[in-house]
């Protein structure tokens, strides 16, 4: 009986949506479909990593060295271990590794493109909103960093932080430094959205009469600008995920990003690349090829969203 | 960033289609300087070989042959040594080489700010007989010194104190870190940095040049597989190393040779000895485990080398006992045996030692220095982490790598030596001596190891003339410092360069690559 309690007003909501534009377009749209469900198992098996994973691979005392170069499938010459994607030059198990590097992938990615969108919509809504000089000034700065690529102004965040940071914390640091230089380095295209839908919103009747009554600019920002220009955001904001991820992944592989302790997938990517002429071929094969479908489903899903969205291609 | 660089690099290199007799080579690591004082390292000491000359020289066998001494002859009853210096040598910018060139070259080298001050330990005094004469006093009979200085490279006295240059400057640097001035067969024409290196052949070189290379570029490329493929597209004629991995692939190519020969490098791992405390970790600040030679020796006997050898180096290389390997004069055969790979012996001297618990330390590597060096390292945290103790890995390029030991921060670091003399004494000297900068000794002896009966024994084996007495000695110091576990020596580093197919070389044993012993085809 309780169930049904907590589920009545939750189910004409829940029917409400499985009625709407966005959900049909979601249920005929079988890519939408195929990568919402990778990106769904690929998180799961990111977040569910040390139940899924055969090995710990950051834990040094189970490794043992004699497994090393094991090739996928075939059993160790020494040990007669046997490794579904085979093994690295340390012996770790590179199935294990990969959904624990997938994890700092995903979680830089998250992480990253959240601190983006906070800076990004509040630099856009404030701008939008205010106008005048606040307008030029945030602007202008989105401006002038947009004429670098962002994956400099990311090297370059990220160089900085690190010489601030004490050499015994650099390791423990790099992911969040990571986080930073990816999402100063995002913020502007938020931003410039924002701003743009905000100078819409701005003239229409319901902001007006909101000022009439006599609520705060920050409230009117917040409560009734906001959630009318979230749609492009979140459009922006999962086409971001994938750059993201693939921002950490480049800055990994330049050795720059996340460190051989806490290896993402770029940092795997950078080990393998070393035994790429010696025929080992697992150690980078594996984990760019999750890369790939890792970026390009949710890729893929930005795009759906981006058309479902959009009311000229309806 | 750096592999960015290289491939552009590599890209530029190939654009401009150079002459079959420009020699372009590539290694990991760039010379940090080009003051042959400054740096006492390999890849600054092998490149400045062919820029630079010293009194006397190394053949391709390694045995000693004169270069700018004609002769040399001991004084007295092992006084010191009398060395004859050639006539109508110059110097790369026209000026006439003597006497006065090799006084002012041993003060620059042996003065207090030099890096190898320490080769004049044995030195007393020298001095100049007549423009072509000069006398090498020693401290006591020192029958090996010759052999001892074929690295001591001469530099022009009237050029450096025209540039100022005078005395090395390791740290800030000055004119002879960008520039040189030498006698050898090359002239240093262009230096940029950690980009490129060239050299010139040097037309008014004493000697008979048997190369034919008319211009010689360096270029360090920091990642090997970048390398490799910068050697297979033949934009560049030969690495040094090949990575051991692909020395396989590389040698069925036809387009392609690998020379391999056995290094006389020894890689060990070193300690912190004279530190009360830990440096690093959550551990910081407690007393320093190390200091006990219990936890010294659960290290050595929980490092599996021979899983290292055949992993990691690909059965290329050969487990190491003492800082010598077999090969070098004065190796101690009656300690050949190296401690052997055993987790439990090893937890139970932990346990002895009061680390049952164990205990979390930092460990300093470099990453751009030795064979798979960070590999190596890597491994050793997991076999260390199976003792129990938790070792956390700090890997830099040696740029910044040698700055962080001189200044004492670490816990526990690994070093590769090989002996610039070919014998036992040469690590003694730099490793196992007590820190004395006075006496220029152990000044590679970064963890301050001491022990009094090596450093009353050293002096002995210097001047001691009798090989079966002097092995004796070196019998004795071998036996001290692996009881005592001072190092943790593991394997000898094999040499391995990859070249086109169209050069010929000589592989020096002690992995100085000489251009003028180079012919393309």
């Amino acid at each position: 009986m309780t169930t049904a309690k907590i589920k009545r007003p939750f189910a004409p909501r829940l029917r409400a949506f499985w009625a709407s534009d966005l959900a049909w377009s979601f249920r005929h749209s079988p890519v939408a479909f195929a990568s919402f469900i990778f990106v769904c198992l690929l998180t799961f098996c990111a977040i569910f990593a040390p139940l899924i994973a055969p090995h710990d691979p950051f834990n040094p005392a189970t490794l043992n060295l004699m497994n090393g170069f094991t090739a996928p499938g075939t059993p160790n010459a020494f040990t007669g271990e046997s490794f579904v994607l085979g093994t690295d030059d340390q012996g770790r198990d590179v199935f294990s590794t990969i959904l624990y590097g997938m994890r700092i992938s995903l979680f830089v990615g998250f992480a990253a493109v959240m601190l983006g969108m906070v800076l990004g919509i509040t630099a856009g809504l404030v701008a939008g909103y205010r106008g005048g000089w606040t307008e030029t000034i945030i602007m202008r700065i989105a401006d002038v960093q947009l004429t670098f690529p962002a994956i400099l102004v990311a090297m370059l965040i990220f160089g900085i932080t690190k010489s601030f940071t004490p050499v015994e914390y650099r390791d423990q640091m790099a992911i969040w430094v990571l986080i930073l230089a990816i999402g100063l380095s995002d913020w502007v295209q938020f931003a410039r959205v924002v701003r743009g839908a905000t100078l819409v919103e701005k003239n229409k009747e319901y902001v007006q009469a909101a000022q009439l009554v006599g609520r705060s600019g920050l409230a009117i920002m917040v409560r009734h600008i906001l959630p009318n220009v979230l749609s492009p955001v979140l459009v922006i904001a999962t086409i971001s995920l994938a750059l993201a991820i693939i921002a950490e992944a480049t800055l990994s592989f330049l050795g720059v990003g996340a460190p051989p302790t806490q290896p993402s997938l770029g940092t795997l990517i950078r080990i393998g690349q070393g035994f790429l002429f010696s025929g080992e071929w697992w150690i980078l094969f594996f984990p760019a090829c999750t890369l790939l479908a890792l970026a390009l489903s949710v890729n893929l899903l930005g795009d759906w969203l981006r058309d479902a969205l959009n009311p000229r291609l309806r | 960033m750096k592999t960015l660089i290289s491939t552009a690099l590599a890209a530029v290199i190939c654009a401009t289609a150079a002459p079959a007799e420009t020699f372009r080579w590539a290694g990991i690591t760039d010379p940090q300087t080009m003051d042959p004082h400054a740096v006492n390292s390999a890849p600054v000491t092998s490149f400045l070989n062919n820029v630079y000359e010293g009194l006397v020289r190394r053949g391709k066998d390694m045995s000693i042959e004169p270069a700018l001494a004609e002769s040399w002859e001991p004084i007295g009853d092992g006084e010191g040594w009398r060395f004859h210096l050639r006539h109508g040598v110059t110097f790369h910018d026209g000026s006439a080489f003597d006497a006065s060139d090799v006084i002012f070259s041993y003060n620059r080298a042996s003065n207090e700010v030099s890096d190898v001050k320490g080769w004049f330990a044995p030195v007393a005094q020298v001095n100049m007989v007549d423009d072509f004469t000069v006398d090498i006093l020693t401290k006591a009979p020192n029958p090996i010194f010759p052999d001892s200085i074929a690295n001591w490279m001469i530099m022009d006295a009237g050029w450096a104190a025209k540039v100022g240059a005078e005395l090395p400057d390791k740290e800030n640097g000055n004119a002879a870190t960008q520039s040189a001035n030498g006698t050898g067969a090359f002239i240093l024409s262009d230096r940029q940095p950690g980009l490129q290196t060239t050299l010139l052949p040097f037309a008014g070189w004493w000697d008979e040049a048997n190369h034919n290379i008319t211009k010689a570029t360096f270029t360090p490329i920091k990642n090997s597989a970048t390398a490799v493929a910068a050697l297979l597209s033949g934009d560049i004629d030969l690495i040094n190393p090949v990575p051991i991995q692909d020395a396989a692939r590389l040698a069925s190519n036809d387009e392609i040779k690998v020379v391999q020969g056995i290094e006389a490098r020894v890689i060990m791992f070193g300690f912190g000895h004279a530190a009360d405390t830990l440096k690093y970790t959550d551990d910081a600040g407690k007393p320093n485990p190390f200091q006990d030679v219990r936890v010294r020796q659960a290290v050595a006997h929980a490092i599996n080398v021979p899983a290292i050898l055949q992993t990691i180096m690909r059965g290329n290389a050969e487990p190491a006992s003492q800082l010598v390997s077999p090969a070098m004069r004065g190796f101690s055969s009656t300690n050949a045996a190296r401690p052997a790979y055993d987790v439990a012996a090893a937890k139970a001297l932990l346990v002895d030692a009061g680390y049952g618990d164990g205990f979390s330390f930092g460990l300093k590597c470099p990453n751009d220095r030795y064979l798979n060096d960070e590999s190596v390292c890597q491994a050793a945290v997991s076999m260390l982490a199976q003792i129990g103790i938790t070792a956390e890995l700090d890997a830099m390029p040696v740029r910044t790598y040698w700055p962080e030991l001189r200044e004492d921060n670490f816990d526990m670091y690994l070093l590769g030596w090989s002996p610039g003399t070919f014998d036992h004494e040469h690590p003694v000297r730099f490793l196992a001596s007590t820190p004395n900068a006075e006496k220029k000794l152990g000044s590679w002896n970064f963890g301050g190891y001491s022990n009094a009966r090596i450093d009353e024994l050293l002096p002995m084996i210097q001047s001691e003339i009798d090989d079966v007495k002097r092995q004796a000695m070196l019998d004795e110091v071998t036996h001290l410092y692996q009881s005592e576990h001072a190092y943790v020596p593991m394997y000898v580093q094999p040499l391995v360069w990859g070249t086109r197919s169209n050069i010929e070389l000589t592989q020096r044993p002690d992995n100085f690559l000489i251009l003028r012993w180079i012919t393309m085809n």
